[in-house]
């Protein structure tokens, strides 16, 4: 075989080793690092770097580099204005130059650093980065074979960079999008928040009862297993679940005394006037109408609006109507006084099956026995109940009623 | 190709030391072998021997790093010994005009007696 034969053999072996690298899964600064070897390797350039070209910077900088950095050796600086006059994708030798007083002016400025080749990067017509390599170990020097073959590894390079730049900024597009939805989110909470207190300021004694109803909800929710986005619905859906109130006039929400019929009347048209308010939304989150509507449905079909029995009932209405419930009955009320916790689990256990589902009982029980327990960093529940109770009786009438929910 | 774990092993015998990189010379792992020469060079151990009979493959990242190596030696008055080059490398390294930088030797022991017999310093 000629030397020349086998040189080729060399530089196609050396072409596949660049492919390889290329296309390689590994970090994009370790594939720039090997990139930068295979062409050293092949042209046995003692020192030699990659560069890319910051536009937002309108800087080159080193990606990859072995030699230039040595102790006591000049920095290898490349400015934009010594590369822009050199050919797209062509190797430029400093032994070639011309000799125009801007290159001598180059040339003196990097010939310290053993800097010998430069090729300029280009795709179509941006200006994507440099190679810079060093004269060959051997003293040899670089061939027009080298040069054609530089020129072909050039163009590789230069596509990897640019579609790697392409990726940088998509991911800079794609941050900048999740941060503004971030702070948008932040801001529909906000507003959500505050309509709710707007709600719960109408009648004194529901001061927050909306901000707990979503707590409660959330919390039990996630014990249930929920998707957080349906989560996030629920606890939307529970701040929202007695907008209609505001349509309720202030006397009838803080009336003492008994309501008369038509008062009730009155008084049951709230879920539907939250889902005429709501109905016009387009929320991101699923059924958070149909749970505001129907948080006063009950399993035995004598709720209100729709009277819906528990088979029409999903989900997310028995959570919304366990929490609005629990916290009405541990709240203090203008015609009555509020239930103690043990009271209210009794209550909520008289309730199973006619207004209460099982399943969402011992979800909430199952909830309120982690707080009780510690065993939830934040809990949802407890903070809103006092501390006048017995942790341990509370904790054994759960067990019990997760006990006899479980067969 | 199959890919293998890259891995130096070194031997200190006086003041020479032998390196055998093992596995395929073909990607940044083989950084190790650079590290480790050069860790050598900085605390005074100038004679340095690689011995090549566990590596089966050096492609251009390989002779990438030999390069560095052997700058390193030469920019610290070192001296390297290649040995058990199989074959192909050796063509390999001829063809690059290599050879005429390396002092190969057949096995350890010839590069031993290279350095004994003092022509190294």
């Amino acid at each position: 075989m000629t030397i020349e034969l086998k040189r080729a053999l060399y530089n196609i072996s050396a072409l596949a080793d660049l492919g390889k690298e290329i296309t390689s899964e590994k970090d994009f600064g370790d594939k720039i690092q090997s990139v930068l070897y295979v062409i050293m390797g092949t042209f046995l350039a003692n020192r030699g770097a990659i560069f890319w070209y910051e536009k937002e910077k309108r800087k080159i900088i080193p990606i990859a580099r072995r030699g230039f950095d040595r102790k006591g050796s000049p920095k290898l600086k490349i400015r934009l204005g010594h590369v822009l006059p050199m050919k797209k994708n062509e190797p430029y030798s400093l032994a070639d130059g011309e000799g125009t007083a801007a290159f001598h002016q180059f040339r003196d400025g990097v010939v310290q650093t053993g800097a010998e080749i430069f090729v300029p990067l280009w795709v179509r017509d941006e200006f994507i980065g440099l190679i810079v390599l060093s004269r060959k170990f051997t003293s040899a020097s670089y061939s027009p074979e080298d040069f054609e073959l530089l020129k072909v590894i050039a163009n590789q390079i230069a596509i990897t960079i640019n579609h790697h730049m392409l990726f940088m900024d998509l991911s800079r597009q794609l941050d900048e999008n999740k941060r503004l939805y971030e702070q948008m989110r932040r801001i529909y909470h906000d507003t959500i928040q505050a309509f709710a207190a707007a709600i719960d300021a109408k009648d004194v004694y529901t001061r927050n009862h909306s901000q707990r109803v979503a707590k409660y909800s959330v919390a039990i929710a996630r014990e249930l297993g929920w998707e957080e986005s349906d989560v996030e619905g629920i606890y939307i859906a529970g701040f929202l679940h007695d907008v209609g109130k505001l349509i309720i006039s202030n006397e009838l929400l803080n009336k003492k005394e008994a309501l008369t019929d038509r008062e009730l009347l009155e008084l049951r048209r709230h879920p539907a006037l939250s889902y005429k308010i709501l109905s016009k939304i387009k929320f991101p989150w699923k059924n958070v109408v149909t749970m505001v509507k129907h948080h006063h449905e009950r399993l035995d079909g004598r709720g209100y609006p729709s009277a819906l029995m528990a088979q029409d009932l999903d989900e997310g209405v028995k959570i919304l109507t366990l929490a609005d419930s629990f916290d009405a009955m541990t709240s203090e009320r203008a015609y009555r006084d509020k239930l103690d916790l043990r009271e209210a689990l009794v209550e909520v256990k008289r309730c199973l099956d006619t207004q209460f589902d099982g399943k969402i009982v011992a979800a909430f029980c199952r909830v309120l026995e982690k707080e009780i327990r510690g065993d939830l960093p934040e809990p949802n529940i407890l903070p809103h109940l006092g501390n006048d109770f017995d942790p341990t009786v509370i904790t054994g009438l759960l067990e019990a009623l997760i006990r006899e929910l479980s067969v | 190709m199959k890919a293998t774990n890259f891995k130096v092993i070194s031997r200190l015998a006086g003041d020479v030391v032998v390196l055998y990189p093992q596995g395929y010379l073909n990607n940044l792992a083989g950084e190790s072998l650079v590290s480790k020469c050069n860790s050598y060079l900085s605390q005074g151990i100038k004679k340095v021997v690689l011995n090549f009979s566990g590596t089966d493959f050096i492609n251009s990242i390989g002779i990438s790093l030999l390069l560095h190596i052997m700058e390193g030696l030469k920019e610290g008055g070192g001296v390297l010994c290649f040995t058990n080059l199989s074959k192909v490398h050796s063509d390999t390294f001829e063809m690059l005009g290599l050879t005429n930088h390396m002092l190969v030797f057949g096995d350890e022991e010839e590069a031993f007696r290279y350095f004994d017999s003092g022509s190294s310093s």
